[in-house]
Order: structure tokens, then C-alpha cells, then sequence
């Protein structure tokens, strides 16, 4: 087949809540997007959160429109389970080569009806549930994806078949492979996201062995209304805790970690689990140990006093260690900062370690693109252009460009759409808009290489 | 493409992805051969009534984190359903009991 | 190229279409348990499922979802539905979400009607699930009543103009109306002060990369003068407003400057000028003239005239009667705009006299006063305040900021600023920083409730302060530090602060110098509040649409925010968000045309007899008119409705003694259909209600 492009104005790397708006942004100004994301539906870290802070709108509710609107607008070409393989200067533009993985589910006809996903046999931890509870081999990712299609993991598949019985439409394919495709874009905005600290980083706190020492993610899910459990149970047991703590900076602010920097949404996360969690179990105590506690942005110095008012103890103290006893309760060893400095040993049910951010992804050997010490990436003027980098036509959105919230992560989604868009103008040149073919999922075939 | 010579390209299809993962689908095997086991000893502790994660885990001699995983992956594919509460637990028991 | 300009449409014009029998879709969201938890969904679709003209009625976790959106329009497709009602989350959330998916199906977008079954029901009857299912039944049914009633209508299309309004001229409005040019749109830009620059002029560092600030600004500034597409107006305020996204109609009152060009020689007049003020770049550490320069280097670099303490002596136009005129007043003049960025900044705290004893003693100052008295004290030997050589410094975090009702005294509207301002804690360590780097031996306090070094590189401050010696002392609000004269007459003031690092026991800290790291409040723009009809939250900063979705847009569609008019930010975050501000005005204008809601007023003819009590109810000047017509050869008074201008607050609607007025999408008989269900007699609910 002759190597065909899809030329557009812009290419998004990642489709979280970030690269999701900045696509959003360059799309409602005219400009064609494509947007690539590695996972098999977009809606990033966001879509698995519970509610958000400081409005507790539920994070479903206020993410799935921004996906639907994603996967509907005309100038918008979304291309999921894709990945970035390599990218060469072409006069002006990008040349972006993708690769596109196999789902083994023939996307025009999957109706996303889950009854392959029924006839699986094997259970694997679900990553979207933070490995809490199970999927299968075959499934749709979650509810609420976009596309709303199955995928199968061929490195956990049994290749026993049984989807194929079982799906009413045949949409089960062997026979797919990876499918390269080439992307012409003449600018680009990354858009890669985050990581948590690994429960595992601190052998002080069990090396991620105490099952019921979570991190904030776990407990997210343990809250979400599509949950694993759909209750808030403690993993060893499934025993409704009475006794919830925080440990703050669990990753942040940690020189034995290499991690100097503050993560930024960790204070306001855990104030408002803890908000959750006084509403889901009215009778638990809640203890959050903090370091400082850093609610600065619009409304969450309110949003924190409230929480104060409600009842749940702040206690600024270092956790030294945490063990457990031999009902697996995990024991805190704290060292109070306030008045008597003192070191107490306390019994919780469940303890949630509230892990920071690290970044995501490496951008200097595909795109060039330098990062600073932390390892998020360098903005080339920080302080008047913050989403511009060193890479000409390339710019950077969201938490690839440091730890940040949601709402922060949009207005740089805003602000890199409209250094993008500047970009675009400023070297218009004789060219115009490109026209950015609009495919549909059958014709997706013609701009593969 | 008529029917036959897709069958037949599904057929190799399945062939090569047979041998490029006879590692995965090796180790995928014993993963499920694990699973049946713990299944069946899971489902014959369940037996007769709503039970919390604790008693099911006491009955069968089972690990309780892993009783709650499986009793919620079989939750999730409605082979269990969650039937009341004692004290701090819920009660689980199998979707076919619940079900006569 | 000549762009095609599409005429501005009216719905009136709309042909209705044939009636034709109503064939109703019905969906009930689950909204991932929001709803499902308390009301029975299922229940709910199988009584509204029974009810005349459902075809079909069905529920989902997530309607929203593109699973969700994917069903109903097949539903659409395949059982030629024609009407649809969801009842979900609050239509503020996603009606604009189901108007495309019905419209994606191939029905007009307004043959929907979306029931609020979250916020008016699961939420608020929680406690009673019973009940609550029959509310929504009861809600749903009226939805369905409404929906047989249900019009096709046509958004409102208006022109929009290729031109935007940026209000303030710091970094905040520079940086959006950089952006919006090179976009390639119009951009008019206006400050109401002489000077472009903002408070970004008077730092002299910019954290975390401690670049210099005055040179980053005037690189921006440079950019934007020099752009094609803006035009400055600095001395100017807006007066009035008019009109809607797209075409918004502003008034323009400028003031002279009383200076023309470089004007050679304008030294030796302000020399002249016998007046003196304290001099606001300075914040009142020095004084100025009422002719005068903002800084060296300034932009425009010229001078102006500060007509509120000139005396017009004339003392001045003496010295350089060429380009000195001392008339203050200007013709206003109006402009259109598509959109308007509000970029008017924020105002540092002035703490009340007294408070930390500030205005008591001079030896107190605001942390914007000490980066003035650092950028003009000499690098060599001691540094000096009010005649004496500072060996201590105290720094307290706070102030003005984190207020506790009860513990701090309230400002003149009766409410404390309860907000973190968010970048005191890094201005103050960085200011540590430069003390620490200059003058060595200092001895330095800080007294903090807790240290907010959040951003990239701020956590750095506080480490090397740390590192440096700096003694940090934690104090709780209720008992915050209390700043007196040195009993011992050794150094001027001593702090008194329980520090519960250690013990919660009261430590005295003299110091020769207590600075207050004020927080941050909105500039004054009760005026233009007023203009643009503008919501402050309850911290008096400017509220945006959706505090996590969207974070730049206001209430307004086409008024978006820039910077610190809406929350406390650094100048990275002003930057980033004006850029947003930015590409939101350029989503809005670059296509040339704005969709407005349909749901304005909509006068009968035939009913219609000209009495005018319309227009004298109506409250959106040009909204409703009286015009004259010709019918059966008679000259009579007709109400004819601008769309563009008329809010659809129905203020009309109740006027009209003829019942000739309707707001559209929303009629009296869709209102009489909607309130007879609801009272009806539904069977299946009798048991529950009984």
C-alpha cells in the first residue's frame, strides 16, 4: 500500500485531561488535530478519579463530556492505542510515525457489548482499579471509555477462543498486526502526563507489602462510584475501616528519593478523601500527618478549613515507619513537630499514602525536547511563555511540564494552545490551514503506511 | 475475500501468534490452573449462606486479601453478589444460591 | 479576500415544521450511582416507559458517556424518535452535551428537554429513596409533557467581530493580547493608569529562575507595542457597554496624558513641578512629582501628568511649553469587540494601621515595600532602615491572608480574606534569599503558619533558607505574633510569637526590621463590575464559569479572565493564564461568527396590539421595541424583539396583557403542560405518595 499522510495543523501527544483540552482548544479555532494516545481509550489518569476538588463534582460526570467532545469534533482525528515511534524534521513540519497496536477486535464492528469479556476465563488485576478487583484478557477498558470497543492483551491471552464464540458480531481478528501510520504535523504539544510514586519506593512504609497501607489512587477508586468494591473496604479483609490515616509527602519533598519537589495536589487530595470518607463512614476517624499543609489554590484554603471543621485531625508530624500488627492494622510510628516533640506509635485500619508525581515520560530522544532536574520538561521561558520548550513548533501541556491539578493542567492546556496556534500563524507562510482529510474509522486504512 | 480464505487466514493467523506466545500463553495457563484451584475451594467455602471475607477466607484455609480480590473479580462477572452486612463486613455469597 | 458575511438570523423567521405525532425517547441516567443510589432508575423507566407517545425508555451508568450518547442516537435513528427527554445530572452540565448527540442523529437539537434528576432530587432526597423515585417520576413526567410541546428552533448566528478588548496592561493583559494578535485577530488594549507593566515592574526578580524582571516585561512589552494588530490606550477606562459576544459595543473614556512624545527636556520640568506625592512605584518609601515617570526606562517612555495632585500651576509648561498641555479631558469614543479579557490585576494588602504595628512604627513593612527598599539599598557594608543598621529581620507570613472570622479584625464589607494568596510564601523566601545573599550577617526570623513553597523550584527557597540559617518559628492563627517596641530600647521592636516547633512557648525576637508578607486582593473594579455586569465570588476576586472545567471563561460568554483579577497567582500562572483567556477569545472570534442560545422572547402578531407594557418591563435596553407597521392601511405600534440583545428572562412574558409574548424553547403552554403532569394522578405512584 502507497504511504499515505494525514497532514494536520497539530499533533497532541497523550490524551488525558490536558492533551484532551489543548485538542479542544486548537480544534474550536479551526485548526485539525490529531491526537494520539498509547492507551486504548483516552481520558487519562482524570477519568479514574472519584470526584474532584474543591467543587466534589463527580470526575466521571465532568470528564466523559470532554471525550465525547473529543471523539466527536470534526477537527479532531483521534487515534488511541497508538504510540510515537520516531519523528524527523520535514522542512518546516513534523513527520511523526506511529504505530497503532493491535486490538485483535475489529473496532468498525465491536459494539462494545462486554460479552467477549464474559467468556474470558483468565482474571487479571485491572489497572483501571488500581489491580483492587479484576479484568479480563478481552475487555472494554471501563465503563465510560471512548471508543467504547474491546481490546485484547495478547501477552495474558490463553488463545483459547472462547471470545470468538462468543461475540454476536465477529469481531474478533487474529489476524490484525501493529499498523504503522504517518502523521504530518506542523506543530506539536505534549501532552504526557504523570506517574505516582510507586508504592513500593519507601521500605519504611512496607515497600508497598502492607496491604492495607494504599497510595491516593487506590483509595480514589476504593471511593469512586464504578469502584472495586463499591464500598470503602480495607484489601486484607474487606473490613469497613474506623480508622483512616493519611501520611503526606509520601514522594514529595523527599531528598532519599531524589524527589525535592512538592507534588502540589496531594494536601487537597487527601482533605478531600478524607471530606469523602466522613460522608461514606460518618463514625471513622480520620488522621491526616503533614509536613505543611499547602491548600493555595482558588477556594482550597476554605475548602480546607471546612474539612477542619468537620472534625478531621490534622497533625503536623513525620511517619517515621509503618508496620503492622498481626491483624494487619497498620501501626504509624510518628514523630509529632508540634508542641512536645515526641515520638507516638498508633494502631489505624487503613492507611493512605499520599504519593506525589513524577513525570510521565522522556521527551528528549523522540522530540528533542530538553527536561529540567526534576525530570519534567524544561520550559524554554518559564515564566512568560511557560508551555513553549526549546524545540521549535513544539510545546507542552499539562503535568508533563511538572506536578500540577486539574484546573492548572487546563489553563496550560489553554495557554500551549495558544502558543501553538501563534506558531502556526507566525509560519503560515504560503500555506494554509491544512485540510486535515476527515476519516472515519473504515477509511482509517489510507493514511496507514 | 471469500469465507474460506478467511478462515484459513485466521487459522495461521492464530498459528504464528501461537508460537510467538507460547511463553505468555504458557505462563497465562498455569495463572488459570492457579485460579481454578483457589475457585474451587473459594466456592465450596461459600457454600450455604452469606459470609464476610473473613469467614470465607477461616472456612477455606484461604489468604483473606486474595479471598476479597476473587470474591470481588466474581462480584464484578455476577457470579457473587453482596447480600447484606454483619457488623464491619459485608456478606457475600454465590449468584446462584441467591438466585434459587 | 472578501469574507462572506452571513446575516444575521432571527428565529422568527424559522419556518415551523408540519406537526407530526410525538414519538418519545426517554433516558434515565445512573450517573455512575449519583442517582441510582437513592432513586430506583429502573422503576422510574418502566412507569415513564408506559406513559402515551414512549416509544422507548432505558437507563445507563454513564448517558453521557459516548456509550450512552451512541444509544441514543441509534435509538433515534432506528425508532424515528422525534422528541427526547434524559433525565441526569443538571442541565448547566450537560445540555449542551445532548443537544449534539440529538443533533448528530439527525434531529433538531432542540426537540430535547433534559430533566435535573441529580441536583433536584438524588442529592437533596437522599435520605428517602422511595420518595425520591417518585419525585423523578414525577419530574420525568413533566418533561414529557413539556417535550410534546417541544418546537424546532435554530441557534441565534451573529457576526463576530475579528477584534478583542484587554483590559489592563501588566503582564497578565500584555501576554493575552500578544497571544490574541498573533492570532492574527485585532486587539484593543487599554490601562487605566499612564504606564503599561503592572506590578511585574516593580519586582526586580522573578522566582524560580530569579531572572531579572524588568527586562523579561519590557520584552513582552516590546512585542506588543510593536504589533500590527494592537492598538494602546493607556490613561483610559471603559464607561459603558452594550451588545453581546461578537459585538459588544464599549465605551472609551480616555485622559490626557499632558505630555506629547520624548519631549526633550522634560527633565528640568518635572524639576519644576512644586508638587510632591508619595511615589506608588516605591509603594510610598519615596516621593515623586505630580509630572512624572513611572521609572527609569518605562513604557510609554513618557511622561504624564497626575491630574488628581497637579495643581495646574503651569510651573512645568513653562520649563517646555511645546509639548506640556495641561488639559485633562478627552472625547470618549466607542469601539466594537468581539470578546473582552479582563486582565485588571490585584492590589497588594494593605494591612489596617496597627495591625502587626504597622503605621505605628516604621521599622514595619509590607514585603512589596521591602523588594523596593532591597532593589534601592547598596550591596556594600550594612543595610540601613530609618537611620539605623538592620542586624534583625523578622518576616511574618499571612498577613491579610488566611483569615479567621473571630481572630482577625474583618475589612470595611465585613468579611476576612479567607484565601491563601498563594505566592507570599515563595516572594518571601525568595526575598530571604537576596537578604541572605547581600547582607550576610543578618539575622533572619520567619514566622509562618505554614510554608507553601508548591511550584516548580520554590521548594529550593525554603530549602537554602533552611540551609542558610534561617530560623523558622510556627505559630497558630489564634495566636499570632504581636509586633511592640523593644522594652530594652536594644533594637526597635521585638516580635512575640508562641512558637510550637518548640513547646508553643512565647518567644520575643527583637528585631531593626518586621517585615509583613501581605497577601494579595483584587484591584479596585467595582466600576467596572458594574459596566460589565460581572461576578465577584466571596472573596471579591472575579468567578469563572466552572472552577475546575473552565477555569477562564466567566458567566458572560465572550468576557473571559486573565491573571490576577480572578485569584491570587504568581506571574508564570498569569502568563499561562492569559494564554488560556487567549485561546478561548480566538476559539470564539477566529471563525467569524458566534452561536447564541435561542431562548429569547418571540411576540405573536396576530396578538400583539402595541401597548408597550412590554418595553417598559423589559430590563436589556433594545431588547424589545415598539415599531411602527402598516395593517389594513393602519399605522399601528408592533413589538419586535432584538434576539441578540434579549437575555430571555420572560420579564415580557408576564407583562403583555395580551399574552402575545413567549420565550422560546420555553412557552406558557409548555409551562401549563409541565405543571398539569405533575399535578396529574399517575397510578402507579399512588401506593408510594400514599
Amino acid at each position: 500500500m502507497a504511504e499515505e499522510r494525514l497532514r494536520v495543523d497539530a499533533l497532541v501527544v497523550g490524551g488525558g485531561i490536558a492533551g484532551m483540552q489543548a485538542s479542544l482548544d486548537l480544534a474550536d479555532q479551526g485548526y485539525h488535530v490529531a491526537l494520539v494516545e498509547r492507551e486504548p481509550s483516552i481520558g487519562g489518569k482524570m477519568i479514574a478519579l472519584s470526584k474532584v476538588f474543591p467543587t466534589l463534582d463527580c470526575c466521571s460526570c465532568i470528564t466523559t463530556p470532554k471525550m465525547s467532545a473529543v471523539a466527536h469534533h470534526e477537527n479532531i482525528h483521534l487515534f488511541t492505542y497508538t504510540e510515537v515511534k520516531t519523528i524527523e524534521p520535514n522542512g518546516g513540519s513534523y513527520l511523526v510515525h506511529c504505530v497503532e497496536k493491535p486490538r485483535y477486535v475489529d473496532t468498525g464492528l465491536c459494539t462494545g457489548c462486554r460479552q467477549c469479556e464474559y467468556a474470558c476465563p483468565i482474571d487479571l488485576p485491572d489497572p483501571f482499579q488500581m489491580g483492587l478487583s479484576a479484568h479480563r484478557a478481552i475487555r472494554v477498558p471501563f465503563s465510560t471509555a471512548v471508543p467504547q470497543k474491546a481490546v485484547l492483551d495478547i501477552d495474558h491471552c490463553l488463545l483459547c477462543g472462547k471470545c470468538e464464540k462468543a461475540c454476536p458480531v465477529d469481531a474478533i481478528d487474529f489476524t490484525q498486526g501493529p499498523q504503522d501510520l504517518v502523521i504530518e504535523a506542523r506543530a506539536i504539544v505534549l501532552a504526557t502526563g504523570y506517574e505516582t510514586t510507586p508504592r513500593d519506593a519507601k521500605a519504611e512504609y512496607g515497600a508497598g507489602k502492607l496491604s492495607n497501607v494504599i497510595d491516593g489512587l487506590m483509595m480514589e477508586r476504593l471511593l469512586a462510584p464504578t469502584g472495586p468494591y463499591l464500598h470503602v473496604l480495607r484489601p486484607s479483609d474487606g473490613k469497613e475501616p474506623d480508622s483512616i490515616a493519611y501520611v503526606q509527602c509520601a514522594g514529595s519533598r523527599d531528598e532519599t528519593l531524589g524527589v525535592s519537589y512538592c507534588s502540589r495536589v496531594c494536601c487537597m487530595y487527601a482533605i478531600k478523601q478524607a471530606m469523602l470518607l466522613s460522608g461514606a463512614l460518618p463514625m471513622a476517624d480520620i488522621t491526616i500527618y503533614y509536613m505543611d499543609i499547602r491548600t493555595f489554590g482558588k477556594g482550597y484554603e476554605q475548602f480546607y478549613q471546612n474539612a477542619r471543621a468537620m472534625g478531621i485531625e490534622f497533625v503536623k508530624a513525620k511517619v517515621g515507619r509503618i508496620t503492622e500488627d498481626e491483624y494487619r492494622n497498620p501501626i504509624v510510628r510518628v514523630e509529632i513537630m508540634e508542641e512536645a516533640s515526641r515520638v507516638e506509635e498508633r494502631k489505624h485500619d487503613l492507611v493512605v499514602l499520599s504519593v506525589g508525581m513524577l513525570p510521565a515520560y522522556d521527551p528528549r530522544p523522540l522530540y528533542g525536547v530538553p527536561i529540567a532536574e526534576d525530570g519534567f520538561v524544561e520550559a524554554a521561558c518559564p515564566n512568560i511563555a511557560p508551555p513553549m520548550t526549546a524545540q521549535p513548533g513544539v510545546f507542552a501541556a499539562g503535568t508533563a511540564t511538572g506536578p500540577m491539578d486539574i484546573v492548572d493542567s487546563i489553563v496550560m492546556a489553554g495557554a500551549a494552545a495558544a502558543e501553538a496556534a501563534a506558531y502556526l500563524e507566525r509560519h503560515d507562510g504560503e500555506a494554509k490551514t491544512y485540510a486535515g482529510r476527515s476519516i472515519s474509522m473504515g477509511e482509517k486504512e489510507a493514511i496507514h503506511a | 475475500m471469500n469465507a474460506k480464505e478467511k478462515a484459513r487466514e485466521r487459522t495461521t493467523a492464530l498459528k504464528r501468534l501461537r508460537e510467538e506466545h507460547a511463553e505468555t500463553v504458557a505462563r497465562t495457563q498455569a495463572l488459570l490452573k492457579e485460579q481454578q484451584a483457589f475457585r474451587k475451594k473459594l466456592r465450596a467455602a461459600m457454600k450455604g449462606g452469606p459470609k464476610t471475607i473473613p469467614q470465607i477466607a477461616a472456612a477455606s484455609g484461604l489468604p483473606s486479601d486474595k479471598v476479597l480480590w476473587h470474591v470481588m473479580a466474581m462480584k464484578k462477572y455476577d457470579m457473587v453478589r453482596e447480600v447484606g452486612r454483619d457488623a464491619d463486613y459485608y456478606q457475600y455469597q454465590l449468584a446462584e444460591e441467591v438466585a434459587e | 479576500m472578501p469574507e462572506k458575511k452571513p446575516k444575521p438570523e432571527t428565529p422568527a423567521t424559522f419556518a415551523r415544521l408540519p406537526k407530526e405525532a410525538p414519538r418519545l425517547g426517554v433516558y434515565i441516567c445512573y450517573c455512575g450511582g449519583n442517582i441510582s443510589d437513592v432513586v430506583d432508575c429502573e422503576r422510574v423507566a418502566k412507569v415513564l416507559g408506559e406513559q402515551p407517545d414512549v416509544i422507548v425508555a432505558r437507563t445507563n451508568m454513564s448517558m453521557c458517556s459516548d456509550a450512552g450518547q451512541a444509544m441514543i442516537e441509534e435509538d433515534i435513528r432506528e425508532h424515528k424518535l422525534n422528541r427526547v427527554v434524559i433525565g441526569a445530572c443538571s442541565p448547566f452540565l450537560h445540555e449542551q452535551t445532548f443537544r449534539g448527540t440529538v443533533s448528530r442523529a439527525g434531529l433538531n437539537p432542540y426537540y430535547y428537554h433534559h430533566v435535573g434528576i441529580r441536583e433536584q432530587d438524588s442529592w437533596v432526597t437522599h435520605d428517602d429513596p422511595e420518595g425520591a423515585t417518585a419525585k423523578a417520576i414525577r419530574l420525568m413526567n413533566a418533561g414529557l409533557a413539556k417535550a410534546r410541546h417541544l418546537e424546532p428552533l435554530e441557534p441565534i448566528r451573529l457576526e463576530a467581530k475579528k477584534h478583542a478588548l484587554v483590559i489592563g496592561g501588566g503582564v497578565a493583559g500584555l501576554r493575552a493580547a500578544l497571544d490574541i494578535a498573533e492570532r492574527g485577530l485585532k486587539v484593543t488594549l487599554i490601562e487605566k493608569t499612564p504606564f503599561l507593566g503592572g506590578h511585574m515592574a516593580q519586582l526586580e526578580s522573578v522566582f524560580p529562575t530569579d531572572e531579572e524582571a524588568r527586562p523579561a516585561l519590557h520584552e513582552l512589552i516590546e512585542k506588543v507595542v510593536h504589533h500590527p494588530k494592537v492598538t494602546i490606550y493607556t490613561s483610559t477606562v471603559i464607561v459603558a457597554t452594550k451588545g453581546c459576544v461578537g459585538d459588544f459595543q464599549v465605551q472609551l473614556r480616555p485622559v490626557a496624558r499632558g505630555v506629547r512624545g520624548v519631549a526633550p527636556g522634560i527633565q528640568a520640568a518635572i524639576e519644576a513641578c512644586p508638587v510632591e506625592v508619595p511615589d506608588e512605584f516605591n509603594y510610598g518609601l519615596t516621593r515623586r512629582k505630580a509630572i512624572y515617570f513611572r521609572y527609569p526606562g518605562c513604557h510609554p517612555p513618557t511622561a504624564a501628568i497626575d491630574w488628581e495632585h497637579c495643581t495646574l500651576c503651569g510651573e512645568c509648561a513653562k520649563v517646555n511649553p511645546k509639548d506640556i498641555r495641561l488639559e485633562r479631558e478627552m472625547t470618549t469614543f466607542q469601539i466594537t469587540v468581539g470578546a473582552i479579557v479582563i486582565a485588571t490585576g490585584f492590589q497588594p494588602y494593605e494591612p489596617r494601621p496597627g495591625e502587626y504595628g504597622y503605621g505605628e512604627y516604621p521599622e514595619v513593612v509590607t514585603l512589596p515595600q521591602f523588594i523596593r527598599i532591597m532593589a534601592m539599598a547598596e550591596d556594600a557594608g550594612e543595610l540601613m532602615w530609618n537611620g539605623h543598621p538592620v542586624r534583625q529581620v523578622a518576616m511574618i507570613h499571612c498577613v491579610g491572608s488566611r483569615q479567621v472570622p473571630g481572630v482577625h479584625e474583618p475589612q470595611p464589607d465585613g468579611k476576612v480574606n479567607d484565601y491563601c494568596s498563594r505566592v507570599c510564601c515563595t516572594a518571601t523566601l525568595q526575598a530571604t534569599a537576596d537578604l541572605r545573599r547581600r547582607f550576610p550577617q543578618i539575622r533572619i526570623f520567619d514566622l509562618y503558619e505554614d510554608i507553601r513553597t508548591y511550584g516548580r523550584g520554590h521548594e529550593e527557597y525554603y530549602r537554602q533558607a533552611s540551609l542558610s540559617g534561617v530560623r523558622f518559628l510556627r505559630f497558630h492563627t489564634e495566636q499570632g505574633p504581636v509586633v511592640i517596641a523593644d522594652p530594652t530600647g536594644e533594637h526597635p521592636l521585638v516580635v512575640k510569637v508562641n512558637d510550637y516547633l518548640t513547646w508553643g512557648e512565647e518567644l520575643e525576637v527583637p528585631a531593626d526590621l518586621v517585615v509583613l508578607a501581605v497577601g494579595m486582593m483584587p484591584g479596585p473594579i467595582e466600576d467596572l463590575i458594574d459596566v460589565l455586569k460581572l461576578s465577584p465570588g466571596n472573596d471579591r476576586f472575579l468567578l469563572e464559569v466552572h472552577p475546575k472545567l473552565r477555569p477562564v471563561e466567566t458567566a458572560v460568554t465572550g468576557i473571559v479572565l486573565a491573571g490576577t483579577a480572578q485569584s491570587p497567582m504568581n506571574i508564570q500562572e498569569s502568563c499561562a493564564a492569559a494564554e488560556a483567556a487567549a485561546s478561548k477569545v480566538a476559539g470564539l472570534l477566529s471563525q467569524g461568527l458566534v452561536e447564541l442560545e435561542p431562548f429569547v422572547a418571540h411576540v405573536d402578531l396576530g396578538r400583539c396590539t402595541g401597548t408597550g407594557a412590554c418595553v417598559d418591563a423589559c430590563q436589556y435596553e433594545g431588547a424589545i421595541q415598539l415599531e411602527t407597521r402598516v395593517i389594513d392601511g393602519k399605522e399601528v405600534q408592533r413589538a419586535v424583539i432584538s434576539p441578540a440583545i434579549c437575555v430571555g428572562c420572560g420579564v415580557c412574558v408576564s407583562a403583555c396583557p395580551n399574552r402575545a409574548i413567549d420565550v422560546q424553547g420555553w412557552t406558557l403552554a409548555q409551562y401549563e403542560a409541565m405543571v398539569a403532569a405533575i399535578a396529574a394522578e399517575i397510578p402507579a405512584l399512588v401506593e408510594v405518595e400514599a
